[in-house]
Parts: C-alpha cells; structure tokens; sequence
C-alpha cells in the first residue's frame, strides 16, 4: 500500500498554522543555540587570553627582569644561549614592553614589563601569564605583585624575587638569592648561594640547602629548615609568632644560638651545653651548645612562637 | 644629580640591596657596574671605602671587664636602663662593640650613607609620604640599624596616615594582604611594648620591637609604592 501524500492544496489551514508554528520554534531554537556557541567560545578566548611567543638571542650569562602585577611567573634555565618567553594577557588594554639591550646582536639585557594602557582597567584583566626558558647562567630581577614566581634550574650570579601577596618557589638555584613576599609563602629547593627570604605572614620552607650563608625571617609564618648545614655556614633564622622546625642529620655539625621569649624550645639532638655569655635578665628559654664539632653556626630566635631541632 | 638619581632609581635601589654584601667583600659585579654609571652612588661607594680604611688604621683597644661594669653601673645609676637599656643589650650581644672607636668610626659610616642615600635624592620633596619608597626605605633601614625608636615610631605613624588615605585605590586582595601584615605587626608591637614594660631589660622584646617598627615601615612604604605605580 502507497503512502498518499496530501497535496498543498489539501492540507487544511489547521495544518498549515501547525506547521508554521512548529518552523517558526525551530528558527529561534538554532539562533539561540548559535548565539550561545558564540558567546562560550568567545568566553573561552577570553579565559584563555591572548598569547605571545617571542624569542631572543641572548649573552651566555644575560640578566632578565620581569615586572608584573597579577598571574604566574615561570622561569626556567636551559642551555640554549636564548630568551624564549610566552606570555598570556587577558585584556587588550594590557600590553606588555619588552627592552633588549643593546637592541641589536646578542642582548645582555632583557626588560619585560607588564603596561596597563588603560588604568581603569579591571584587575582581573591585569592578569599576564609569564613563561620563560632562559640561558642557566641568567640574573634575574623579578617583581610580581600580587601572583606567584618560580624558579628552576636556574645558575645565575643573583636573583631577587619580591612580591606583596604571591608564593615564590625557587628550585636548584646557584647564586645570591633575595626574596620577598610580604604575605606569601617562600619555597627554597637546593638552593647552593647565599639565601635571604623574608615575609610578614608567609611561610618559609628551606629544603636541603647547600648554601653557606642563609637568612629567614617571617613575623606570624612558620620557618621549617630541613636539610644539613655547610662546615663554616652561617644560618639565621627568626619568626616572632610562627613556630620553627629544625630538622637535620644526625652527623649536623653546629653551634647553636636558640631563643625563645614565650614559646618553647624542643630540642631533641644531643647537644653539648655551653655556657651562655651574659645576657641581661630576661624570662627567655634559651639554648646554647654544639652539636657535634660545631662546623656551623646556627642562630634560631623567635618571640612567642614554638622552636623545634629535630633528628631527621 | 637628583635627576640622574631619580632617573635611575631601580638600579639604585639594587645598588643598596646589594651595597652590604659588597662592602662585606662580596662579588658583586652590579654594583662594579653601577658605580660607573651612576656619580651619585659611586660617591657613596667611595666614603665608605674611605672610612672604612681610616677605621683600619684606628688602633683596636680592648677595655677591662671592671671599665665596662664601671660604664654599666655608672648608667644604671643614672636611669638610663629604664628606657634604653633592651636596645643596649640588644647590641651589648655583639662582639664588635667591645670596641668603641671602630663602633663609633663605622655609626658615622652608617650615619653618613644615610645623610647620603635618602634625603637628599629628592629635595623638591618635604613630606614622608611624598617620598620615593627608595628612599623611604633606605632611611627606614638606617633607623632600624641606628635603633632610632623614636624617629621609627614618627615614620611609621606619618606613612600610615598616608596609608590610610590612599588604601582605599588599592585592589582588595592586595589591600588584605596588607592589612593582614599590618595587623600581625601591630601584634608584634604591641606585646613587646606590653613585655618591655614589665620588663625593660627585655632584649629578645626590645629587637623584636625594633624589627617590627622597621619592617611596619616598609610594608608601609611598599603599598605606597604600590599605589605610586598604578
């Protein structure tokens, strides 16, 4: 049996006003979904921002700056003698000035800096992410406000890394290492050059530093220092409410400077008790001794906060 | 020369970064760098040097025991513990002020690098707040060392007036971030203030307090710069 087709004629004006209804949805339906494809992936650019890659030819030992307000700063050491940077910005009234200099041949120095061309601009569109691989011999000066900074296998002379808010990681740095977060935490991995990290409510954490000079201090955050201590180092540590960890090998050679005002002082490393010099009255708890030949100086204070040295 | 200082104030602040190391015998090839390019730093450079040779040839004596107890009981006589004596102690711990002259040969060192380093730098500018933050700094560090209280205390109380009237352009993460290191230092300052005067002798307080004056400052000094770049 045949289906029979109506012909246009034969469809009554109920079906027609059916089928009209029925075209006339499908319409809005499509644009609607169009609109809504265009509009997530529109958002999807947005969020992923625009991004730049350059790269430059550079000295074997140049020094870098990056100065920045908001998003990641990576930077990582490689053994090309070039400067190859990536960078993601989120607004098109955020531009970002780059300075070689000299300009022309193989630049001993690099300046990225993040520039708001419109300073009404929000500050979730400050947002500039920065990735760059570097010469290993390079010197770095980064400023990043309110993101966070991490450094690896980078061997260069110096760097100083500051921040108001950001966390810093730094990882298997060689030189002179200055870092600052006035509120972000401080991570130092096998750092082998002289180390000074300081923050306000930031943590600082000291993972096997080959250094012989170290310095930390915090205010309310927390000092934990796990590693050994060079022959002839010298290690200050202080945080005024925060607690502080020690923990180090049993064959640590050190002489040791602890006090405490109001927090306590665990020691659980078997030391030979010096003398302390005289100090003026105080209601302090303080230790004084060598452990071992005492190779390296070790000076922990803290106000109010907790000092632990521990066998690791 | 406050042109070219200002004009190059980065480099100069990484100069007084890296200025201690340097003098402590350091490689430091910025600052080799630096000196050239710079007049004004090169002349702090220069002083130092130059005080510091003259301390060298200043003859090391070493006081008894009884001249020091002398000293001691002679100012404790006269009342000067009751206000000074945690900032004494404080530096009474280290060994190098057993001797008065280069102690003193290198307070005028300190004393002249800051006469030289902050005020200076920008004479068409009379407030604190008005200050670049280098300079804010340099001179906040110099107090700190020096142990000024009282210059500290009156810094940091005129930068947070400033702070106050400014805060409110500042991003709200960072201002919390800001507010929260503002507060945990008021903290500081507050409970070594309270244990210094039960207890003046204090000197683990009285350091603390110090550091805590000093650090306020530059956090303080940090968020006007902050807001200065915006």
């Amino acid at each position: 049996m045949k289906a029979v087709r109506p012909a246009q004629g034969d469809s009554t004006v109920a079906d027609r006003l059916e089928q009209e209804t029925k075209k006339r949805s499908v319409i809005p339906y499509g644009q609607g979904i169009i609109l809504y494809l265009l509009v997530l992936s529109g958002t999807l650019v947005a969020a992923e921002g625009n991004r730049t890659e350059k790269t430059f030819e550079a000295a074997p030992n140049p020094r870098i700056t990056v100065t920045n307000a908001r998003g990641q700063i990576l930077i990582r050491g490689w053994d090309k003698p070039q400067v190859h940077i990536i960078y993601t910005v989120m607004s098109p009234y955020v531009d970002i000035d780059t300075e070689a200099i000299p300009s022309g041949g193989s630049p001993d120095k690099i300046h990225f800096a993040t520039h708001f061309l419109d300073p009404r601009v929000s500050e979730n569109d400050r947002t500039v992410d920065y990735s760059l691989d570097v010469p290993t011999g390079t010197d770095l000066e980064i400023r990043n406000t309110q993101g966070s900074v991490r450094i690896e296998k980078v061997q260069g002379d110096d760097a100083s890394v500051e921040s108001v808010g950001g966390a810093i990681l730094v990882t298997d740095f060689t030189g002179h290492l200055f870092l600052r977060s006035i509120g972000g935490n401080i991570d130092v991995i096998r750092p082998s050059g002289r180390v000074e990290a300081y923050s306000i409510t930031g943590d600082l954490h000291f993972v096997s530093p080959t250094t012989s000079k170290l310095r930390g201090t915090t205010t309310s955050g927390r000092i934990v220092f796990e590693g050994d201590f060079r022959d002839g180092g010298d290690y200050s540590l202080s945080d005024y409410s925060g607690d502080m960890d020690i923990l180090c090998p049993p064959s640590a050679s050190f002489e040791l400077n602890a006090k405490t005002d109001r927090g306590k002082l665990e020691n659980e490393m078997p030391m030979t008790i010096r003398h302390q010099q005289a100090t003026p009255l105080s209601s302090a708890n303080s230790l004084f001794g060598t452990h071992l030949t005492g190779k390296a100086t070790v000076s922990l204070r803290s106000f109010s906060g907790t000092i632990r040295i521990r066998d690791r | 020369m406050s042109e070219t200082r200002h004009d190059s104030s980065a480099a100069c602040y990484r100069f007084e970064l890296e200025l201690q190391a340097y003098m402590e015998g350091e490689n430091k090839p910025f600052v080799l760098a630096h000196i050239r390019e710079c007049a004004f730093c090169r002349v702090v450079v220069e002083d130092l040097e130059a005080l510091r040779a003259a301390v060298r040839e200043l003859p090391l004596e070493e006081p008894s025991a009884a001249v020091w107890s002398n000293i001691r009981a002679q100012l404790a006589t006269a009342g000067a513990f009751a206000e000074k004596a945690g900032f004494w102690s404080w530096f009474s711990q280290l060994d190098f002020l057993r001797r008065p002259i280069p102690v003193a040969a290198f307070a005028c060192m300190v004393a002249l690098g800051c006469l030289l380093t902050a005020p200076r730098n920008y004479p068409e500018q009379d407030s604190t707040s008005a200050l670049t933050a280098t300079a804010r700094r340099t001179a906040v560090r110099s107090m700190g060392f020096m142990g000024d209280n009282e210059a500290l205390e009156r810094v940091v109380r005129e930068l947070e007036a400033t702070f106050r009237a400014r805060e409110g352009s500042l991003a709200p993460d960072v201002k919390t971030t800001y507010e929260n290191s503002l507060l945990s230092l008021d903290t500081s300052i507050r409970e070594c203030s309270d244990s210094l005067q039960r207890e003046p002798g204090n000197s683990l307080a009285h350091e603390y307090l110090l550091a805590a004056y000093s650090q306020k400052a530059e956090v303080l000094s940090s968020a006007l710069e902050f807001d200065e770049g915006r």
